[in-house]
């Protein structure tokens, strides 16, 4: 219910009705800045499958050649198995590519937008939805 | 709005009790042969064990893998570090755990379900009795429990268990390949035995079994308890058996006054089942704000404007029954009896008590769910409740509530039983300038169980960053910082001084 608790200007109205109701969690979208994207690329040090929100640890290069960790929110799980993530969708030590909303703090902390795999797969977090338009699930009836 | 009270209290307790055998009996449709009925009821632990042992008093056949992780844990808890078992944040036990701890228990069911009520932080686990097995969709700390009756034996069969929880107390392990196998029945001395089979491949050489038992006690109470209350009033997250002093368990504030009928009447179950709700409403426009409510709704904007997060009682994981009114999430169980109405949240996860023809105590408790009692107008069951505490806000924008806050329920069940709309009434003289009705609808569920909503299982330091607390209750009690480097982020309980 964060998300609903921390609404304090026009965008995360817009958030709000463009999620689903099932996106609306615990969660503030007034934390993150989703004009704004930005891309990481790392392994995974940690996944917190957890309530009320999981996190992804990622373990990131910065341009000095220091490590930098990453909070990547990703939802949470009853979200994210609704979207198709499984809870070993993530393992510790993959190498992924992830698309984010970054904290509007400036740290080194935002919620994901797409996750790349190696691969090429892709998994996709809350924010990709956000700002859809009309497509994007409706809030309040569940589907 | 406020239902009258009685001056003699006794005499009510005892025509509530009357009425609810009479109810029952004149009911034949029980489900339940009277050993089975005889596992219903609270039940108080005999005694928590903080090491589970095999029923014949071994340690547990553990891999050799899993015996280095335990021998670790032990180390580390004899050096006073019990962070591997996440009750010591208040987040959820999970299974068998919560059964270890000293805490009363209550069985409720009916025939398509048994549920374990806890008086541990308002857990709860949903027993499908329907045939066939679940294949789990995720993990959960209570897993996906489906039983059925061997006579007067009840077995349970469980899987889905997540391995974010530990076994017992001392921290034995367990993976998500846990099955457990309980066969719980009454002993002939009246106790309750659970006979647990563990069968974890990933960290035991072979299927063991374990034994817990418990018994009656006429003064334990299964009532509402908020653990991160209890953690910010100095006392642990679990009160252990023959700790430290402080309200123990079993003295738990009583707000059941009516005798415990559990026998579930064919004519009472007109909303028994699992539901959902057919719209997620965040805000209550209709309520009618006094000044002393608009200077409070406005300083919240304003904080909000400024960028700050706002915390509530919901988001600090001490939801009131009124959000279960205005802002209801997922799954919901109810369960009916001839002196009870059972109704278990998902989100937020809260067991709510509806007394049936009953009344309010002339002393009320205030608490996060108050006292709620019931009644049938027809085909709605009218709830009235009384006695919050007032820490509560009704929607997204922080509307307060007040001790003074009264609420009266009525639920109406479609003729196809396909749906319940329930309109709310709220009135708070403190907050409101005059009462105010709300509407919402629940969906019947083809689920068989609920999920799970464990607010305290992970809160994040980035989530307190610039927070703006409603109420200074709402403070954090325990978060999980970072770590720095290659180490594992970890959680720090912020203990008062």
């Amino acid at each position: 219910m964060r998300s609903a608790v921390r609404i304090g200007s026009v965008l995360p109205w817009i958030v709000l009705v463009c999620l689903s109701r099932a996106a609306i969690a615990h969660h503030s979208t007034a934390e993150f800045d989703y004009t704004r994207q930005v891309t990481i690329k790392g392994t995974v040090k940690e996944v917190q499958w957890t309530n009320p929100h999981s996190y992804i640890q990622l373990i990131v290069n910065g341009e000095s050649g220091e490590m930098i960790q990453w909070s990547v929110e990703i939802g949470s799980p009853t979200l994210n198995i609704n979207m198709g993530w499984r809870k070993d969708s993530v393992k510790v030590g993959d190498v992924v590519t992830i698309n984010l909303s970054p904290a509007r703090s400036g740290r080194p902390y935002g919620t994901l937008r797409v996750l790349t795999f190696a691969d090429g797969r892709t998994l996709e977090g809350v924010a990709a939805r956000i700002g859809a338009g009309p497509g994007s699930p409706p809030s309040g009836d569940r589907p | 709005m406020r239902m009258p009270r009685m001056n003699h209290f006794r005499l009510l307790i005892c025509v509530a009790a009357l009425a609810a055998c009479a109810s029952a009996d004149a009911d034949d449709a029980s489900p339940f042969t009277e050993g089975q009925q005889a596992l219903l009821g609270i039940w108080v632990p005999d005694a928590a064990p903080r090491d589970l042992l095999t029923a014949s008093g071994d340690a547990p056949p553990l891999t050799a893998e899993a015996s280095r992780l335990y021998a670790e844990r032990r180390q580390r808890l004899a050096g006073g570090d019990a962070a591997f078992d996440p009750t010591t944040w208040c987040a959820g036990p999970g299974m068998p755990r919560i059964l270890t701890m000293q805490y009363p228990l209550e069985i409720r069911g009916d025939a398509d379900r048994i549920v374990f009520i806890h008086a541990w932080y308002r857990w709860f686990r949903t027993v499908d009795m329907g045939p066939g097995t679940v294949d789990p969709p995720l993990p959960l700390a209570m897993g996906f429990p489906v039983g059925h009756w061997d006579q007067d034996t009840l077995v349970i069969r469980t899987v889905g268990l997540s391995d974010t929880t530990v076994m017992d107390a001392s921290g034995l392990p367990h993976s998500e390949q846990l099955t457990l196998t309980e066969r719980l029945h009454v002993l002939p001395d009246g106790r309750l035995e659970d006979r647990i089979t563990i069968e974890d491949p990933e960290n035991y050489t072979q299927p063991w079994e374990t034994v817990l038992t418990f018994h009656r006690d006429t003064a334990a109470r299964v009532a509402d308890d908020v653990c991160p209350d209890r953690m910010a009033a100095g006392e642990p997250a679990e009160q252990l058996p023959g700790g430290r002093a402080g309200s123990s368990p079993a003295q738990l504030v009583a707000t059941r006054a009516a005798a415990v009928a559990t026998n579930p009447g064919a004519g009472t179950r007109r909303l028994a089942g699992i539901w959902e709700p057919k719209t997620f409403g965040i805000m209550v426009p209709e309520a009618p704000l006094s000044a002393a409510g608009q200077d409070i709704v406005t300083r919240n904007a304003a904080a909000m404007q400024a960028g700050r997060i706002m915390q509530t009682a919901w988001v600090s994981c001490r939801p009131g029954a009124v959000s279960t009114m205005t802002m209801p999430r997922e799954k919901i169980v109810i369960l009916e009896s001839a002196d009870e109405v059972t109704m278990l949240f998902e989100m937020p996860r809260m067991v709510r008590r509806i007394r049936m023809n009953a009344s309010h105590p002339e002393n009320l408790q205030p608490n996060y769910v108050g006292d709620s009692i019931g009644r049938w107008e027809g085909n709605t069951l009218v709830v009235d409740t009384l006695g919050f505490n007032g820490y509560a806000e009704l929607d997204a924008r922080g509307q307060p509530t007040s001790p003074q806050l009264h609420t009266v329920e009525r639920f109406t069940p479609s003729a196809d039983g396909s749906s319940i709309d329930i309109e709310t009434t709220i009135e708070d003289p403190e907050y409101y300038t005059q009462p105010f009705t709300i509407n919402r609808s629940w969906n019947k569920s083809e689920a068989r169980h609920p999920f799970e909503f464990d607010c305290m299982e992970n809160p994040r330091e980035e989530d307190f960053e610039n927070a703006y607390y409603v109420r200074e209750r709402y403070q954090p009690i325990c978060m999980r910082v970072a770590g720095e480097g290659m180490e594992l982020s970890k959680m720090v309980c912020l203990r008062p001084e």
